[in-house]
């Protein structure tokens, strides 16, 4: 009997059949890990779209409809700019109009957004909040300058005549959030903010200019609406230039003053305080709101409590001036779909 | 001077089968254990592609729900049960949800066999087979899970739905670990 001549073919049979198995397995390994690495970057790529479309859509300035952001930057109809949305990079972002205009504003984005390697497509439509302004007591058009509050500034976002509304941050601007937390902290306790004040939160400057163009074709009543004794009823004011308090003024509704708002001495209002200017409470003085207030602070102008300012949620207060004109409002995501 | 025989003798045969039976049985039983690795490797990878696909169909429909760029006012949630889940959406724009088109797609866990299923239409799209496990769950804009009766969400139960979750177990045939996923997707809905 010769055992070489079974034995090695056995072996060399054995052996084969493992290299056969072991190069299925290493392909189907090799397999695996390409889906794997696939599906990773297909998931990269859905969180940098959605991080693209929630990034802009946060960026959109509160308006009334979507024709500024269908006219693109240039604000012209027609050019090459139309749509063009700022985006985080990697990312494009482009407006176009919604089928079936008419009705609600809407519009429709698409975001074309690269991360992981992959790359992710998708239409959004855009709609306006209805709920009026943004949830914040104090929108402010710029950061606010240090060192603005040498008195006291107190903001309450809890609407006590509104359990079911939610509670607002103290301080909204076009600012990191990290930044206003920092300003916050810098005043130190010359503000203080309720417990269930939010807190700050990022946003782009209030539309001052168009609003005030609204309220000033709207008919407003003027400066002498403001009533030294309280309980006026809520009015569309407007007040060309500078606001000077000296006595004591009441108000409700919504007030503009095309300039700055100076009080030295007591200014109680109930609604929504606007102004294109700055602000300015000096020692002594108070000024009471419930409602909101919303400064442009172009450059220039100030923003100084020196006495006391005091802002408190009032849901209702800003329903009433939204009823008296209708106030600009944050873009909102009404709807998706991936591409 | 003597000569010594020559050959193998009955014992040095015997122990050379007996090596030789033993090698080949280690062999084999190597062979055999990497063959079924290999099987089951391949099963593991298959279970989790298909599971993965599943839930990606789920999370791909889910996500586009209520889509409603003429502003007609799409309903995204047709059908809220625990074994089945339809969602709604003009993907056209054309201001009209058409039922037979991908605009309204279902998503059906079946028990026997045990399989989930997307429906678009009349056709009926196995998307896993072999599934032990599978449920939809309902949340509200708290993120509180929704109680859901075997006939599903009425139509105001179904207002209130801001998140939609599937839960998908599979177990292969040969393998004793199951394949697992949950996906979460909230829906997009005019405030």
């Amino acid at each position: 009997m010769n055992r070489g001549s079974t034995t090695l073919p056995a072996a060399l049979a054995a052996v084969a059949v493992s290299v056969a198995l072991g190069g299925a397995l290493a392909e189907l390994t090799r397999v695996e890990v390409v889906l794997a690495r696939q599906r990773d970057r297909a998931a990269a790529a859905l969180a940098a779209s959605d991080a693209c479309l929630a990034d802009a859509v946060v960026g959109l300035p509160p308006d009334w409809d979507f024709a500024a952001l269908l006219a693109g930057p240039d604000g012209t109809l027609g050019t090459a700019d139309d749509g063009v949305v700022t985006a985080l990079p990697g990312c494009i972002a482009r407006a176009r109009t919604a089928p079936r205009p008419g009705g609600a504003p809407r519009a429709l984005l698409r975001i074309d957004a690269q991360g992981g390697g992959g790359r992710r497509l998708l239409d959004a439509v855009l709609g306006r909040d209805p709920e009026p302004g943004i949830p914040a007591l104090v929108w402010l058009g710029a950061p606010p300058p240090a060192g603005a509050v040498n008195g006291n500034l107190a903001v309450d976002g809890a609407d006590p005549s509104d359990p079911t509304a939610a509670d607002w941050a103290g301080l909204a601007a076009p600012d990191d959030p990290a930044a206003l937390d920092a300003w916050t902290a810098a005043e130190g306790t010359h503000v203080t903010a309720s417990a269930r004040t939010r807190p700050p939160m990022v946003a782009p400057a209030p539309p001052i200019t168009a609003l005030g163009a609204r309220v000033a074709a709207s008919h407003p009543s003027g400066a002498g609406a403001l009533t030294p004794t309280p309980g006026p009823p809520p009015q569309l004011v407007f007040v060309h230039g500078d606001l000077l308090v000296t006595g004591t003024l009441h108000g409700a509704g919504l007030v503009f003053v095309d300039g700055t708002l100076d009080i030295r001495g007591s200014f109680d209002f109930t609604g929504l305080v606007v102004v294109s200017g700055g602000v300015r409470v000096a020692a002594g003085a108070s000024f009471m709101v419930a409602g909101a207030l919303w400064a442009g602070l172009p450059a220039g102008s100030v923003l100084q409590v020196d006495g006391t300012a005091s802002l408190a949620h009032a849901e209702s207060a800003i329903h009433t001036a939204d009823a008296l004109l209708p106030l600009p409002r944050r873009a909102v995501l009404l709807g998706m779909r991936d591409l | 001077m003597t000569s010594r025989p020559r050959g193998a003798g009955v014992v040095e045969l015997l122990v050379g089968a007996a090596l030789g039976v033993a090698v080949l049985s280690m062999l084999t039983a190597t062979l055999a254990a990497g063959s079924r690795l290999l099987v089951a490797a391949g099963a593991r990878g298959e279970a989790e592609d298909t599971a993965q696909l599943a839930v990606e169909a789920f999370g791909f429909d889910a996500r586009r729900a209520g889509y409603d760029p003429a502003g007609v006012g799409v309903t995204p949630l047709l059908e809220a049960r625990p074994d089945r889940v339809t969602f709604a959406a003009d993907l056209d724009g054309d201001g009209v949800v058409d039922a037979a088109s991908e605009e309204v797609t279902a998503h059906a866990c079946l028990t026997s066999p045990g399989r989930i299923s997307r429906i678009v239409g009349r056709q009926s799209l196995p998307m896993a087979d072999g599934v032990t496990r599978c449920g939809f769950r309902y949340f509200d804009v708290h993120g509180t899970a929704i109680a859901v009766p075997a006939g599903g969400l009425d139509a105001v139960g179904r207002a209130g739905v801001r998140a939609v979750a599937v839960d998908v177990t599979m177990t292969p045939t040969g393998l004793r670990a199951p394949s697992q996923r949950t996906v979460l997707v909230a829906l997009r809905r005019s405030p």
